[in-house]
């Protein structure tokens, strides 16, 4: 039916459009990557170098996105015929936009497979744009800014702290969206297999976007002088390197080592003091210093609420730089604290309010398991695995899931002693970045 | 150039005759049934239908009416050498005239009308069963919370879906419609029904279906840049049973705590 229907519609809107003439001035031509600021601040006086990053990009992944190369043992299908419409073959590049439908769909016609470039641009570009850089023409008007995937990180992950998202983590975000934000659910716009393509798409532009940061550190370090310098086979053991993180975390998988602690009321209160960090024994953690004693998401870690607000929803999305600036003259401390409470993109950042019951990366027990377990990647959160045994991560996710429901359970809560701000956050909680400069923190 | 009239008839035909040839084609009329296309899901699908029809009829007419008189005069007047238009300073009995009839046509719609919207909208009309779901439009998706096994909304057992809405063949069915931020509606085509979703309120919505199968849910109101984007699936089960089935099964998934059933349950 719908077909039909649509063919219909093109025939009335065609009629329409005639007198008026169609035109495409409004497109502003093909579509480029954005590059790194840092190729061009950092390179003013290495232009050999910076010739190389460039050419090396347009090497391994393609000149533009309508040009997709995927890199040899990239783990993604090569060729690129389900991530883009364009194929480059030796020097051709070639549309593959209408090959044959798949026998199963009982229909000769010949049908469009979008592929992952195809199905990117049309659902998710606008947001996370075109070099996934997320910086879509939407994404200035968003709290929270849409992901950046080239730094390679990515929050809601089953893997340990630092480590990429396995497949289904992606797929998990794309099917069910990430509540709270205005990250999307696609289960009901995409089929299982586009949303497949997508995946693959993501991931060849994190893996780009992470390629060219390391390539930009590598040539930063080298001798402009030095013919030898990003020679191919160090641009290929970067690349190679990338990949491999992407490979390793489908056996990074962390399941808890026990099953949920029954969510009796016992274990809930045992939850609350860990919460609160009213704990006799073991580690004391402090979540409340961050999430606040009342888990609305207003710690003394963070910047006070009020603060947060103006400068985030206080007016024009785009002139949050000068906020910011009137910020520093007139309240140096709250200031500093701002500069604290960023995530790793550099975009501001908040508690999650826990009397809600909205969770970004799911509500299975097993979710909320990972997030207190290993943290949330990129967003301060801290791992708290093997800090707290698991059966004590059981109490605080059976705390956590009970907290909408029995809005009490905080009432009159405080803050054990008054904490120095700055150590609240401090227990075991290497950033994102650290543990990837450690290998991942094998566990 | 008298001939324009000719094409302006050309375009009003074709308007008529596409009216006209749309009951022929499962494709052009109302969404309905595939094995049946007269076959209105719902119960209350045949009354909306009626008025829809009903004003199809009296917009044709009226269509009708307005284009000969339309086409007529661009023939019969066309521009001629020398010939001025005459200023007439407007016709108080013209304007009487075009203002009561169709204020008496709207007034007639809406007292017309007024039994089925007392069936669908009023909450005495409302079927006194337990809300199936509370439905939350935001931009841009439906948030479904099922109340779970205990049959309670609010609780913690309450199941949590995206763009997922399950019922029963056959029953009445209540949901409670809201918003999170602007205006949306709630769309089922093929069940005739559609409700705004009010940031603010909370609007009881019944509908029901007589056939078993899977339709679509759509946002009928325009709501931001991403209002294509929500849509949902409908399932409508065979059974009761089959519904539980499916809810023990969701239900499951929403409480894994393990990898390995994680896997199992997703069945993938
Ligand atoms: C309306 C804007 C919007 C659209 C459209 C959108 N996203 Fe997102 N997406 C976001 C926002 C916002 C976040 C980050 C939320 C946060 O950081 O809390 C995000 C995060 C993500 C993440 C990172 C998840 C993680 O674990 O860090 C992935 C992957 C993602 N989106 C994929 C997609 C894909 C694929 C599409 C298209 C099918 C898409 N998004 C469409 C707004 C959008
Ligand atoms: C250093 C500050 C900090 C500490 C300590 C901290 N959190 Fe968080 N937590 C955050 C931030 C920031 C977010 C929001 C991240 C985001 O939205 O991307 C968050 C989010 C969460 C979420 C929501 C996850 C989701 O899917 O939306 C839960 C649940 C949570 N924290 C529980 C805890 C618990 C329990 C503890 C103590 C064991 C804790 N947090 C300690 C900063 C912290
Ligand atoms: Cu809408």
């Amino acid at each position: 039916m719908r077909p039909r229907l649509c063919r219909m519609w093109v025939v009335w809107a065609g009629a329409a459009l005639l007198p008026a003439g169609c035109s495409d001035a409004f497109n502003a031509g093909p579509p480029r990557y954005v590059e790194q600021e840092r190729l061009t601040t950092d390179f003013k006086d290495k232009p050999v170098l910076q010739g190389k990053v460039r050419a090396a990009l347009a090497k391994h992944f393609g000149d533009a996105p309508n040009e997709i190369k995927v890199p040899e043992g990239s783990g993604l299908p090569l060729g690129g015929a389900y991530l883009a419409n364009y194929v480059k073959q030796g020097d051709a590049v070639k549309s593959i936009a209408y090959v044959p439908a798949t026998p199963t769909s009982g229909s000769s016609d010949p049908q469009p497979v979008e592929g992952g470039y195809g199905l990117y641009r049309k659902h998710c570009l606008h947001c996370h744009g075109v070099s996934g850089a997320g910086d879509g023409p939407t994404s200035s008007f968003l709290y929270p800014r849409p992901r950046d995937y080239r730094k390679g990180l990515f929050k809601f992950t089953s893997t340990p702290t630092g480590a990429k998202p396995t497949r289904s983590d992606l797929r998990k975000t794309i099917e069910y969206g990430l509540h709270g934000t205005s990250m999307p659910a696609f289960e009901a716009l995409m089929s299982k297999a586009e949303i497949e393509q997508v995946i693959d798409y993501v991931i060849f532009l994190s893996l780009r976007g992470e390629s060219e940061l390391s390539l930009i550190d590598e040539a930063s370090t080298s001798d402009e002088k030095d013919p030898e310098a990003l020679s191919e086979d160090v641009v290929k053991d970067i690349i190679q390197s990338v990949a491999k993180k992407w490979q390793a975390a489908e056996s990074l998988v962390m399941n808890p080592p026990t099953p949920r602690v029954e969510p009796t009321h016992a274990s809930v209160m045992r939850g609350r003091e860990l919460f609160l960090g009213l704990n006799k024994t073991g580690n004391k953690v402090e979540c409340a210093g961050c999430h606040g004693p009342q888990a609305v998401g207003n710690g003394p870690t963070f910047v006070a609420q009020e603060v947060f607000n103006h400068i985030v929803f206080g007016g024009n999305p785009s002139a949050m730089p000068e906020r910011v600036a009137e910020l520093e003259k007139s309240d140096p401390k709250a200031y500093e604290l701002w500069k604290t409470s960023l995530d790793e993109w550099g975009n501001p950042l908040r508690p999650a309010n826990l009397n809600r019951g909205i969770y970004k990366g799911g509500r299975r027990p097993l979710d909320i398991y990972w997030r207190i377990a290993k943290g949330i990647n990129g967003a301060k959160m801290p791992s708290h695995f093997p800090t707290l045994e698991p059966d004590k991560i059981w109490d605080l996710v059976n705390f956590v899931l009970e907290l909408p429901y029995e809005p009490k359970l905080l009432e009159g809560a405080k803050l054990p002693e008054a904490l120095p701000a700055a150590k609240t956050a401090g227990n075991a909680a290497p950033t994102a970045s650290e543990s990837i400069a450690r290998g991942q923190g094998g566990l | 150039m008298r001939n324009w009239s000719l094409l302006f008839a050309a375009a009003a035909v074709a308007s008529v005759l596409a009216f006209v040839y749309a009951p022929f084609s499962q494709e052009w009329w109302l969404p309905n049934a595939s094995d049946n296309y007269w076959h209105v899901a719902s119960s209350y699908g045949n009354q909306i239908d009626h008025l829809f029809i009903l004003i199809l009829i009296i917009t044709g007419v009226v269509f009708i009416g307005t284009q000969v008189v339309f086409v007529y005069a661009a023939h019969k007047f066309p521009d001629a050498p020398g010939r001025v238009a005459k200023y007439i300073h407007g016709s108080q009995r013209l304007e009487v005239i075009w203002t009561i009839i169709p204020a008496a046509i709207l007034v007639f719609i809406a007292l017309y009308q007024m039994g089925t919207w007392a069936d669908i909208k009023f909450r005495s009309a409302m079927p006194k069963v337990q809300p199936l779901a509370e439905i939350t439009g935001r931009q841009f998706q439906w948030m479904m919370r099922y109340p779970g096994p205990d049959g309670r909304l609010h609780t913690d057992d309450d199941l949590f879906l995206v763009n997922d809405l399950h019922f029963v063949k056959g029953k009445p069915t209540l949901i409670y419609l809201r918003s999170a931020d602007v205006l949306h509606s709630f769309y089922l085509p093929e069940l005739r029904l559609k409700q705004d979703a009010v940031p603010g309120l909370t609007i009881p919505v019944w509908f029901d279906s007589d056939r078993a199968g899977k339709l679509e849910l759509v946002c009928a109101e325009l709501c931001g840049w991403g209002h294509y984007k929500m849509r949902g699936n409908v399932t409508i089960h065979d059974t009761q049973a089959e519904f539980d089935e499916w809810m023990t099964g969701k239900m499951r998934e929403q409480s894994v705590d393990q990898l390995v059933s994680a896997q199992g349950s997703k069945g993938n």
